[in-house]
């Protein structure tokens, strides 16, 4: 019953949630972005990064550093603290965290089939795998032609298989309709992680309810601006986007036809909560755009802690860490190319 | 006495057209160079936000296909003699972009391309990395597009460089 989770929830998850909580305060801090900033190069930055929890990941690393194994060593701080968790929770909490790497999982399907298709070898495909996304016959991919074989191979003993049911076709596979096969699979994935929410009740599908249909709006526009000038038609368009979200199902109708960024604005500055968003652009501007839905996410990952005995706050912390291993990868960038005016571009700041 | 004058002026008029052609050539060289720079740093800048945007597992090196295919660029080389103050051949490059090569077997027939088909072909080359790409990588595309350009642009200033200079040491000597 929604309002009576403080008397039950510290049961199984009290120690999961004081857990999280002392790790979202281990997030970067405005002065920590300033002070990374100002460096000069990469060993700045690692100097920086050694006073913080990303310390004992990077301190080990030798020069010269590249801004790919600053984020690798970032990433595993995050993966081990969420193997953690994983492996202290209970369901239907272990349920919940293990949603929240499905769209990881996803990628690096993507990932390992598009690579194949393209005569690379599996063993650097592994490689650049996203950690929390393996699974045990990830390698076995490499063997399917189409996305039947996909499914019967390997994918249908995975948490995946229930997604594979509205793009099996015996269709070989190429760039075009591996592309829509992600996508469709995101779709399905965030559709079934809306409804568990839904299943969970009380504060968690409150809070998770929001999160996820700006997920699913966020990833409607980004769909529209770049599928605009390929071959998709608007039905395919169409059937990418979510069943869910403040979007749908009329803000869809008119995303499929758009054909170029400012119908996309128009269409969106008739929803309230995206009037900010795309009032930070200028006219037929899309640069800035990821920056502003990243902005708008990160305050809405950062509200959700204001509450207490709710899933929510393990999915927002691992969103934050992700945005921050973003910002890390984009500060390394700049100063790696010499391009620090440049640096404000795309940071976010959490605190 | 008048015609000796008049050879010397000559001389020094000639030696000194060649001397400003050949710091012509240098400057237009320099400012190529600093293009260059420029457009590559904004399309090297373009790649990290599109990597930022759409994420380190869509833009990846080990998606870069390893399948046989044929350029869809090519440059051509060829030895210009005509205007050579020092007779000796001077290499010149030449950029045909998006078009079709010789060998390939294909249907058409125009020696250039129509935009809508540079277009296609622009698409096709980034498809590697998804059917449906970010647009900053698509302006990052353009970008190295332009260095190319602007790299056959310095390889035949350079070339031009060294004609103007020996053709004033020839003078000069």
């Amino acid at each position: 019953m929604y309002g009576f989770e403080a008397m039950t929830f510290n049961i199984h998850g009290g120690y999961l949630e004081a857990i999280v909580r002392g790790h979202r305060s281990g997030l970067l801090t405005a002065a920590d972005y300033n002070n990374l900033c100002q460096c000069e190069t990469l060993d700045d930055i690692k100097m920086h990064l050694s006073a913080t929890e990303y310390g004992p990941y990077l301190q080990n690393e030798p020069s010269p550093l590249h801004t790919t194994t600053i984020v690798e060593k970032c990433t595993l701080k995050l993966v081990d603290e969420y193997k953690h968790m994983l492996c202290q929770a209970t369901e239907p909490m272990s349920t919940f965290l293990e949603y929240i790497t499905y769209g990881h999982m996803i990628d690096n399907v993507v990932l390992i089939v598009t690579g194949t298709l393209h005569e690379r070898d599996v063993q650097e495909l592994l490689e650049k795998c996203h950690p929390l996304g393996m699974f045990d016959s990830i390698a076995t991919l490499a063997v399917a032609q189409n996305m039947r074989e996909l499914y019967r191979l390997v994918l249908v003993d995975t948490p995946l298989a229930p997604y594979f049911s509205e793009c099996i076709t015996s269709e070989d596979l190429d760039d075009m309709n591996i592309e829509i096969m992600r996508n469709t699979l995101y779709k399905a994935y965030l559709e079934d992680f809306y409804r568990f929410c839904q299943k969970l009740g009380g504060a968690t599908a409150e809070i998770m309810s929001d999160l996820l249909a700006f997920e699913a709006d966020r990833r409607a526009v980004n769909i529209t601006i770049n599928s605009i000038g390929t071959e998709l038609t608007r039905e395919d368009r169409r059937k990418l986007y979510s069943s869910f979200g403040l979007l749908y199902p009329y803000g869809h109708e008119e995303l499929a036809i758009c054909e170029d960024i400012d119908q996309v604005r128009g269409v969106m500055e008739k929803y309230p909560p995206y009037q900010p968003i795309f009032s930070k652009l200028s006219y037929g501007e899309s640069q800035m755009l990821d920056k502003a839905f990243y902005e708008e996410e990160v305050k809405r990952l950062c509200l959700s802690f204001e509450q207490q005995f709710h899933y929510g706050v393990f999915f927002a912390y691992m969103r934050l860490r992700e945005q921050e291993i973003r910002n890390l990868m984009w500060i390394s960038e700049c100063v790696a190319q010499n391009q620090k005016s440049r640096v404000h571009d795309s940071v976010v700041f959490i605190f | 006495m008048g015609e000796e004058n008049e050879a010397t002026n000559t001389q020094q008029s000639t030696t000194e057209s060649e001397a400003l052609n050949f710091l012509d050539s240098v400057d237009n060289y320099l400012i190529l160079i600093e293009s260059l720079t420029s457009t590559l740093g904004q399309g090297w800048l373009e790649l990290s936000s599109a990597r930022h945007s759409m994420g380190g597992s869509r833009l990846n090196n080990v998606l870069l296909t390893l399948k046989h295919h044929s350029a869809p660029t090519t440059v051509e080389l060829d030895y210009d003699n005509a205007g050579s103050m020092t007779k000796s051949k001077a290499p010149q490059l030449t950029l045909s972009k998006w078009k079709p090569s010789a060998t390939q077997e294909s249907n058409e027939s125009e020696a250039t391309t129509s935009p809508l088909k540079t277009e296609n072909h622009r698409g096709k080359v980034l498809s590697m990395f998804g059917g449906m790409v970010s647009p900053k990588l698509r302006a990052s595309q353009l970008s190295f597009e332009t260095a190319l350009e602007t790299l056959v642009e310095i390889a035949n200033v350079r070339s031009s460089v060294l004609e103007a200079h020996r053709a004033l040491k020839l003078h000069k000597g």
